[in-house]
C-alpha cells in the first residue's frame, strides 16, 4: 500500500530511461512540459495541515465581525492566532461552519484526517482508534489528486510531478492517522519529510547531469590510456565507445543549459528530530517555492506531523506534546495559552510560505507566485478536547483560485464537501457534481467564495 | 561415407556478425526444400590460383607485404571498406606508385577481386582471422550478477544451499514481535496455512491475537520479474530483497482496509541467488491496543508467486532456505539484448542504446549505495570519521569494479579527481559514476600481468569469477589471489570446486545446460485446446519446473554429475497436477516427486515433455524439429538453414500418411536429402512421444504401430541403426559427437571466447578427459575453468592491422 503512483513513475522514468534513440538517459528538466503559449493564467494550490485542532476563542473572529457574503470589507483586526498573517489580511479568506460530517468506521482523529479532503468514509479495517469501530483506509481519492488530474490531462497545464506531497516530521509509520492524500480508494500517497529526500527527487536529474559531466572528462582519458595498452585489433569497440562517450558529453552539455533555473541551497545535516521541527519546516517551504517557480507542479501539499500530532514546541517554551494539551478542557488557561502559541506558530509558517510566494516573481513576469497561488491551511479537528470535526479551521491566503480575499465567512454549518468540490471548480473542474460522500453535495459547490 | 551427409563441426572462425543463423525452429520446421551443409574445409587447396595473385605478387607485394600485411615502406595493413569496383578504379588510376600504368584496367579489376576477397574486406579479414580472444565488454547476465556483488559484497556474504529447504517461521502471541511474546520457531517448508478461528495452537495463543514473521530467501530459477501475492484476511506485510528497517515493503498490507483478501508486488530478483525475505503476519487489530475488541475469526495465509511466464503458484519449498541473505542490488534497467550471432552470448558490440542503458545502470547503482551508505561503507551519518569511510569505501568500490588495485593515472581519473571539492556523499557519487561508465569496468581487460605478479592472481580470480559466476570474486577469493594461492593448477581447480557448488555457480551451469538445449529463450510452448485439453498453461509451466528439477537432480542429486543421465535416465518429476497426463498416480496437490512412467520408456531430457512440446507443432508432432535439435544441438553438426521456407504438407491431404511418412514424401527431392537423410531418422525415432511428450507407441486409434526406427553417421565410424527413444538415448550417450559438442557448449557458455583461441589441441584434451573421468560434468567445468583462468595463451606478434 506504499506510494504506487511514485513507484510507477519509476518505472515509467526507468523505461525511458534504457529505450529511445538518445544517447543520454534524462528526462529534459525543463521549467514545465507545456509551451510557452499556455492558455490563462497558471493557478496553483496549497494545502497545509496542522493537527488536533485550533483554539476557538483565539481563532475566530468575534460574532458580528464576520463579513457579509458579497462584501468585500476587512475584518476590524485579526484574531491572535492569524496575527502572523497581518501583512496579508487582504489576501486572507477565512470560512467558518464548514463542517466534516463523514461518520462511519474509524475515530475522529481517523476521520478527521482521513476524510478532511476526501469528503468520503474510511473503509472498515483493523486500525482501532481511542474509540469507534476499527477502520482502514479511505475509499475515495482526495481532492488535491483529483484536480492533479485534471491538470496533467491537459497540455498546457501537465508539469513534470503533478502534484508534490511534502511532510514535517510525519512518522515512521503508515496508518490512517499519518496519511491525508490519496491517489484513489485504499492508496495512500506518503508525504516526504525529509527534505534531502524531497531534494534529490526535484533535483536528482541535475545533480547526476552534473555529476556525470564533470567525470567523463576523466572516464575519455581514461578510455584513452586503456586503448593505447591493448592490441590493435581490439581498440575498435574502444574506439566506438569513447565517440559514444563525447556524444553523450555534448548532449549534457545541451541539457545543462536547457535547464537552467536556480536550485536552493539546503543546510546540510539537519537531523530529523522534534527541536529541528522549525528547521525542516524552512527547508521545506524553499522547496515548495522553489518547485512552484519551477513549475515542476502546480499541486503540493505540506502536512505537519500527523492526525494526533505530538510536537513538542520546546522553542516556544512548550515541553508538552500537543496532542496531550489539546486534550486539557477550555478551563485550563495555561493549556488554551499553550496551545494558542502553538498554533500561532504554524500561522508564522503560513506567513512565510505566503511572504516567499510574495517575494518571489511569476516567470512570464506577471506578479508574484502568491497572485497565482492559493496557500490552504487546514487541521483534522475543529477543536482538540472534543475531536469535532464542526468548524475546521479553513485558512486561505493568495490569489490563485479567484476566490474573493480579505473576508471572513460564516457558513451555516455546511458539509465539507462542497468546499471541496469549490476548490476543484476554481481549478475548472466544472463538470464535478459530487465529490466523496454524494449525499454531501446536493446543493452544490459552496457560493460567496468568489 | 557416400552415403551420410556430408558434415562438418561447429567451431570454426568467428562468422562475422550479421550473417545471424536462424533461431532455432524458424525455419527449420517450415522448411523442408532445398537445405544443404556446409562442405567440409572449402579451401583444401585444390582450386586454381585466382588471377589476380599473380598480379598481386609482381606488382603490388614488395610495398604492401605478403598478404596485405605491410613492410617499411608501407607499414600500413591493406585493408579497407571499399568495394571491388571502387578498389579497381583506384588502383587503374594510381597503382602502381611509381608506375601507374604498369596495371591496366583488366589487371586492376582481377587484383582488386582477389585482394577484397583474400584479406582487403571485413569479411575476408573473418574469414582468415585466427580465433581469438577478442576484447569484451560485460554481457547483460554479467552486467547486473556483477553490480550485485560489487555491492553487496560490502554488505555480507551469500548463505549457502545446504541443509533444510523452507522459510524460518516464528510464532508469537500477542500482535507485534516481541522476543519475550514468542511461543515457538520453527521451519515451515511453504506458507499455506488455514489456522481456523483457533489460531496455531489453542493452547499457547488466543485466537484473536497472533503474529507470525517468516524469514528466509527466495531462489528464483530466473531472472526477471516476479509477482509476489500474498493471500490472508488479516494484517501482512512482505519484503522481498529489501532492508526491512529502510524500506516500504514490496507489499504493505498492515493496515487492514476494506474487503481485499490479496495483495500483490513485482519486483526484479537475479535467477539462482537466494533474496532474504520476510512475511510478517498479524491476527490482531493495530492501533489502539484494545483487545475487547477483537474477535476470533478465520485466519489464513498463502505466499504464492508468479515466475516470469509463468502461473500463479505457492512458493514451493525447494526456493526457499531459511537462512536470509543480505540485500541485492538488482538492477531494474533494462539492456538492450547482447549479439548471439554466433550461438552463444558475447559482449562484442557497444551501441548508443547499450552507453543509454549503462548510464542508467550507474545511476541506479549509485542511488542504490546512497540509500544504504553508511552501513556499506561501516559508518553512521553524523560520525567524524565518516567523510574518511566514504572516500575509503570509493576507494575499495573502485578496485574491485576493476578487477584489482589501480594504476596512480586510474586512481587520480577514477577516484581521487571525482572526490575533490564536494562533501563526501558527492564525491563518492561522483566517483562511482566514473568507475561504473570506465573501460576498466564495463570491459574485461585483464591486467598486465607480466609486469604485477599480483595482478596474474587478481586476473586468474576475475576470469574464475567471470567464468563460473558471471560475476566478481568473492572475498574468499580475493583474499586467496592476495596470498597467491592462485598460482598453481590445483590451487586454482580447489577454488573452481567451491565456486561451482556456491548458489552463483549452480546457476550459471544450470544456465548453460539451458542454453545448450537451446531453451533459454523458448517461449511456453501452446497446444490446439481441441486436441490437447489437458494441456493448460499451469501444465505447460509445471513441466518447465519438472525439467529444472530433473536438470538439477542430474547436476547435483548425486556424487557425479554424470552427462549420460542426461540421454538415459528412465525417471520423470512429477507432480499432482501432472501425474495423471503422464500416467501415475499420485494425489492431486502432491510436490513433484520422481516417478519412473511407461514401464521404463523415458530417455532423459531426450522425452522429457518439455522438450517434447517445445519441438512439436500445436496439433502434431514434428520429427523434422526434433531431428534438427539432435543433429544439431546434441550431436553438433551444422546444418545451413534451407533457402526457403515450406509450410509442412497438411495431414488431412493425406489421409492414409503417418506423420512420418508425410515428412518422407515431403523431403523426398534430392536437394533436401543432403540435410533431411541425417534429420529425419533422428527425428523419426522419437515418433512415439506425442506433442506434449506422452508415449504413444500406437500412433492411431486402429493401434497401427509407429515406426520409430532411425539412424546416424556419426563424424567418425560406421552409421549406427536404432528403434526408438531408449536405443536413441544410449546411442547419445556413447557418442562421441555428443561428447564433443557439450565439451564445446560447456566451454562456450563459462567462458565464453573460441575454445580454438586457447590452442588447437584443447578440445580433443577436454573431451578426452571427459570421457576418461566418467563424463561429470561438473568435472568438465572446473577441467574448463582451470585452463581458462590462466589465459589464453600468448598469442604471438598480434596481426599489425590499424597500428596508427
Amino acid at each position: 500500500m506504499s506510494d504506487g503512483r511514485e513507484r510507477l513513475a519509476r518505472r515509467e522514468l526507468l523505461g525511458r530511461l534504457g529505450v529511445g534513440g538518445a544517447v543520454l538517459p534524462f528526462l529534459g528538466n525543463l521549467p514545465s512540459l507545456a509551451h510557452a503559449a499556455a492558455a490563462g493564467p497558471k493557478q496553483r494550490l496549497v494545502i497545509v495541515f496542522s493537527p488536533d485542532g485550533t483554539v476557538r476563542k483565539n481563532f475566530w473572529p468575534a460574532a458580528g465581525s464576520f463579513t457579509a457574503p458579497g462584501d468585500s470589507a476587512s475584518p476590524a483586526a485579526l484574531p491572535p492566532i492569524l496575527a502572523p498573517l497581518e501583512p496579508f489580511r487582504d489576501r486572507l479568506l477565512t470560512l467558518k461552519g464548514v463542517c466534516n460530517k463523514i461518520r462511519g468506521d474509524g475515530d475522529g482523529h481517523m476521520r478527521g484526517i482521513g476524510c478532511l479532503l476526501t469528503g468520503v468514509e474510511l473503509f472498515p479495517g483493523n486500525i482501532q482508534g481511542g474509540s469507534d469501530t476499527p477502520a482502514g483506509w479511505s475509499s475515495g481519492p482526495s481532492i488535491d489528486q483529483q484536480i492533479r488530474a485534471h491538470l496533467q490531462a491537459r497540455p498546457d497545464t501537465a508539469t513534470r510531478f503533478g502534484s508534490l506531497e511534502f511532510g514535517v516530521l510525519v512518522p515512521e509509520r503508515a496508518d490512517t492517522w499519518t496519511r491525508m492524500i490519496y491517489a484513489g480508494p485504499n492508496r495512500p500517497v506518503a508525504p516526504i519529510d525529509d527534505p534531502y529526500r524531497m531534494f534529490a527527487r526535484l533535483y536528482g536529474q541535475a545533480r547526476d547531469r552534473e555529476a556525470l559531466s564533470s567525470v567523463l572528462d576523466d572516464v575519455v582519458d581514461d578510455l584513452r590510456a586503456v586503448a593505447a595498452a591493448v592490441p590493435a585489433a581490439d581498440r575498435r569497440i574502444l574506439e566506438e565507445h569513447a565517440a559514444l562517450v563525447r556524444g553523450l558529453e555534448t548532449e549534457l552539455a545541451a541539457q545543462r543549459a536547457a535547464a537552467a533555473h536556480p536550485v536552493p541551497v539546503l543546510e546540510p545535516g539537519i537531523l530529523e528530530d522534534n527541536d529541528r521541527m522549525p528547521q525542516i519546516s524552512r527547508m521545506q517551504i524553499e522547496l515548495v517555492v522553489a518547485a512552484l517557480a519551477a513549475d515542476f507542479t502546480r499541486v503540493a501539499s505540506l502536512q505537519y506531523t500527523n492526525s494526533v500530532g505530538q510536537a513538542r514546541m520546546k522553542w516556544l517554551g512548550v515541553d508538552e506534546g500537543q496532542h496531550d494539551l489539546s486534550h486539557e478542557p477550555n478551563g485550563n488557561e495555561a493549556a488554551q495559552e499553550k496551545l494558542t502559541k502553538i498554533n500561532t506558530w504554524y500561522a508564522g509558517e503560513i506567513a512565510h510560505l505566503a511572504r516567499r510566494l510574495a517575494e518571489t516573481p511569476e516567470p512570464d513576469g506577471s506578479g508574484s507566485l502568491l497572485d497565482h497561488t492559493t496557500i490552504l491551511w487546514t487541521n483534522e479537528l475543529g477543536e482538540g478536547n472534543s475531536h469535532t470535526r464542526n468548524d475546521i479551521p479553513w485558512v486561505l491566503v493568495g490569489g490563485g483560485l479567484g476566490f474573493t480575499t480579505g473576508r471572513a465567512l460564516e457558513f451555516p454549518g455546511v458539509p465539507h464537501n462542497r468546499f471541496l468540490l469549490s476548490l476543484a471548480h476554481a481549478f475548472g473542474v466544472t463538470g464535478l457534481e459530487r465529490f466523496g460522500n454524494p449525499d454531501f453535495c446536493a446543493d452544490g459547490p459552496l457560493s460567496g467564495l468568489a | 561415407m557416400a552415403a551420410g551427409p556430408t558434415v562438418t563441426i561447429a567451431d570454426g572462425p568467428a562468422i562475422p556478425s550479421g550473417a545471424s543463423p536462424a533461431r532455432r525452429g524458424e525455419g527449420w520446421a517450415a522448411c523442408l526444400a532445398a537445405a544443404f551443409v556446409l562442405p567440409v574445409a572449402v579451401a583444401a587447396g585444390a582450386e586454381p590460383e585466382h588471377p589476380g595473385a599473380a598480379v598481386y605478387r609482381t606488382h603490388c607485394q614488395r610495398c604492401h607485404g605478403v598478404d596485405g600485411t605491410g613492410t617499411a615502406q608501407v607499414p600500413r595493413a591493406l585493408v579497407g571498406e571499399q568495394s571491388v569496383a571502387q578498389l579497381a578504379r583506384l588502383i587503374d588510376e594510381t597503382m602502381p606508385e611509381d608506375d601507374p600504368d604498369a596495371v591496366g584496367s583488366e589487371a586492376a579489376r582481377d587484383v582488386a577481386e582477389y585482394v577484397h576477397g583474400a584479406f582487403y574486406s571485413p569479411l575476408a579479414r573473418a574469414r582468415t582471422r585466427p580465433p581469438r580472444v577478442e576484447l569484451s565488454r560485460l554481457t547483460v547476465r554479467q552486467h547486473r550478477h556483477v553490480v550485485a556483488d560489487l555491492v553487496g559484497g560490502f554488505a555480507g556474504d551469500l548463505p549457502g544451499l545446504d541443509g533444510e529447504r523452507g522459510l524460518e517461521g516464528s510464532y508469537h502471541k500477542g500482535r507485534s514481535f516481541d522476543r519475550t511474546q514468542r511461543v515457538f520457531e520453527r521451519i515451515d517448508p511453504l506458507v499455506r496455512f488455514d489456522f481456523g478461528t483457533e489460531g496455531p495452537d489453542p493452547e499457547s495463543f488466543e485466537p484473536g491475537r497472533f503474529a507470525i514473521r517468516w524469514r528466509g530467501s527466495v531462489i528464483p530459477p530466473d531472472t526477471g520479474l516476479h509477482e509476489f501475492v500474498v493471500r490472508t484476511e488479516h494484517a501482512v506485510r512482505l519484503y522481498v530483497n529489501q532492508r526491512g528497517d529502510a524500506e516500504r515493503p514490496l507489499i504493505d498490507a498492515w493496515v487492514k482496509s476494506g474487503d481485499d483478501t490479496e495483495y500483490r508486488g513485482t519486483t526484479m530478483l537475479l535467477g539462482g541467488r537466494p533474496h532474504g525475505l520476510v512475511l510478517e503476519f498479524s491476527k490482531a487489530n493495530q492501533g489502539v491496543d484494545n483487545p475487547a475488541k477483537e474477535r476470533p475469526t478465520r485466519a489464513t495465509i498463502e505466499l504464492l508467486w508468479r515466475r516470469p511466464g509463468g502461473t500463479l503458484e505457492t512458493v514451493p519449498q525447494r526456493c526457499l532456505i531459511p537462512r536470509e541473505a543480505p540485500p541485492t542490488l538488482v538492477l531494474s534497467t533494462p539492456f538492450p539484448p547482447d549479439d548471439r550471432s554466433t550461438g552463444s552470448v558475447r559482449g562484442t558490440d557497444v551501441s548508443p542504446e547499450w552507453l543509454a542503458a549503462v548510464t542508467a545502470a550507474a545511476i541506479e547503482t549509485a542511488d542504490h549505495v546512497g540509500a544504504d551508505v553508511d552501513r556499506l561503507a561501516r559508518t553512521r551519518r553524523h560520525a567524524d570519521e565518516r567523510p574518511r569511510k566514504l572516500r575509503e569505501f570509493a576507494r575499495a568500490f573502485a578496485e574491485r569494479a576493476c578487477g584489482g588495485p589501480l594504476d596512480d593515472q586510474a586512481r587520480q581519473r577514477l577516484v581521487e579527481r571525482p572526490l575533490e571539492g564536494v562533501d563526501a556523499d558527492a564525491g563518492l557519487r561522483r566517483s562511482l559514476l566514473a568507475v561504473l561508465s570506465s573501460p576498466r569496468f564495463l570491459f574485461r581487460l585483464g591486467g598486465d600481468e607480466a609486469a604485477e605478479p599480483s595482478a596474474a592472481g587478481q586476473a586468474v580470480a576475475g576470469r574464475l569469477a567471470l567464468g563460473l559466476w558471471d560475476s566478481l570474486p568473492d572475498r574468499e577469493l580475493r583474499e586467496a589471489a592476495a596470498r597467491g594461492q592462485l598460482a598453481t593448477p590445483e590451487q586454482v581447480r580447489r577454488q573452481a570446486e567451491r565456486m561451482l557448488g556456491d548458489p552463483r555457480g549452480r546457476a550459471k551451469l544450470r544456465d548453460t545446460l539451458v542454453a545448450w538445449l537451446r531453451l533459454d529463450q523458448a517461449e511456453v510452448p501452446e497446444k490446439d485446446p481441441a486436441r490437447f485439453p489437458e494441456f493448460t498453461v499451469e501444465v505447460a509451466a509445471d513441466l518447465r519446473t519438472s525439467l529444472e528439477i530433473q536438470l538439477d537432480d542430474i547436476l547435483w542429486g548425486g556424487p557425479t554429475a554424470d552427462f549420460r543421465r542426461l540421454f538415459t535416465d528412465d525417471r520423470l518429476p512429477l507432480n499432482g497436477r501432472l501425474a495423471p497426463l503422464y500416467g501415475i498416480d499420485l494425489p492431486p496437490g502432491a510436490d513433484f516427486r520422481r516417478t519412473r512412467p511407461d514401464d521404463g520408456h523415458r530417455a532423459g531430457l531426450l522425452t522429457h515433455p518439455y522438450l517434447m512440446s517445445q519441438l512439436a507443432y500445436r496439433g502434431g508432432t514434428s520429427p523434422i524439429h526434433r531431428g534438427v535439435f539432435l543433429v544439431r544441438s546434441v550431436l553438433g553438426n551444422v546444418l545451413r538453414p534451407p533457402p526457403e521456407a515450406i509450410a509442412p504438407l497438411a495431414p488431412d491431404l493425406h489421409p492414409g500418411l503417418s506423420t512420418r511418412q508425410r515428412v518422407e514424401l515431403q523431403t523426398s527431392p534430392a536437394t533436401c536429402r543432403t540435410c533431411h537423410a541425417a534429420i529425419n531418422p533422428l527425428g523419426f525415432s522419437l515418433e512415439a512421444y506425442d506433442a506434449i511428450g506422452r508415449y504413444r507407441p500406437t500412433a492411431t486409434p486402429d493401434g497401427v504401430p509407429v515406426d520409430d526406427s532411425g539412424a546416424y553417421q556419426p563424424r567418425h565410424g560406421p552409421a549406427v541403426a536404432f528403434r526408438g527413444a531408449r536405443e536413441l538415448g544410449e546411442m547419445v550417450a556413447a557418442s562421441d559427437d555428443a561428447a564433443e559438442t557439450f565439451v564445446r557448449a560447456m566451454f562456450h557458455g563459462l567462458v565464453q571466447q573460441p575454445l580454438a583461441a586457447f590452442g588447437p589441441d584443447l578440445a580433443a584434451e577436454l573431451g578426452r578427459s571427459f570421457r576418461e573421468q566418467g563424463y561429470d560434468i561438473r568435472r568438465l567445468a572446473v577441467d574448463i575453468m582451470v585452463v581458462a583462468a590462466a589465459g589464453p595463451p600468448a598469442t604471438a606478434a598480434v596481426s599489425s592491422a590499424g597500428a596508427p
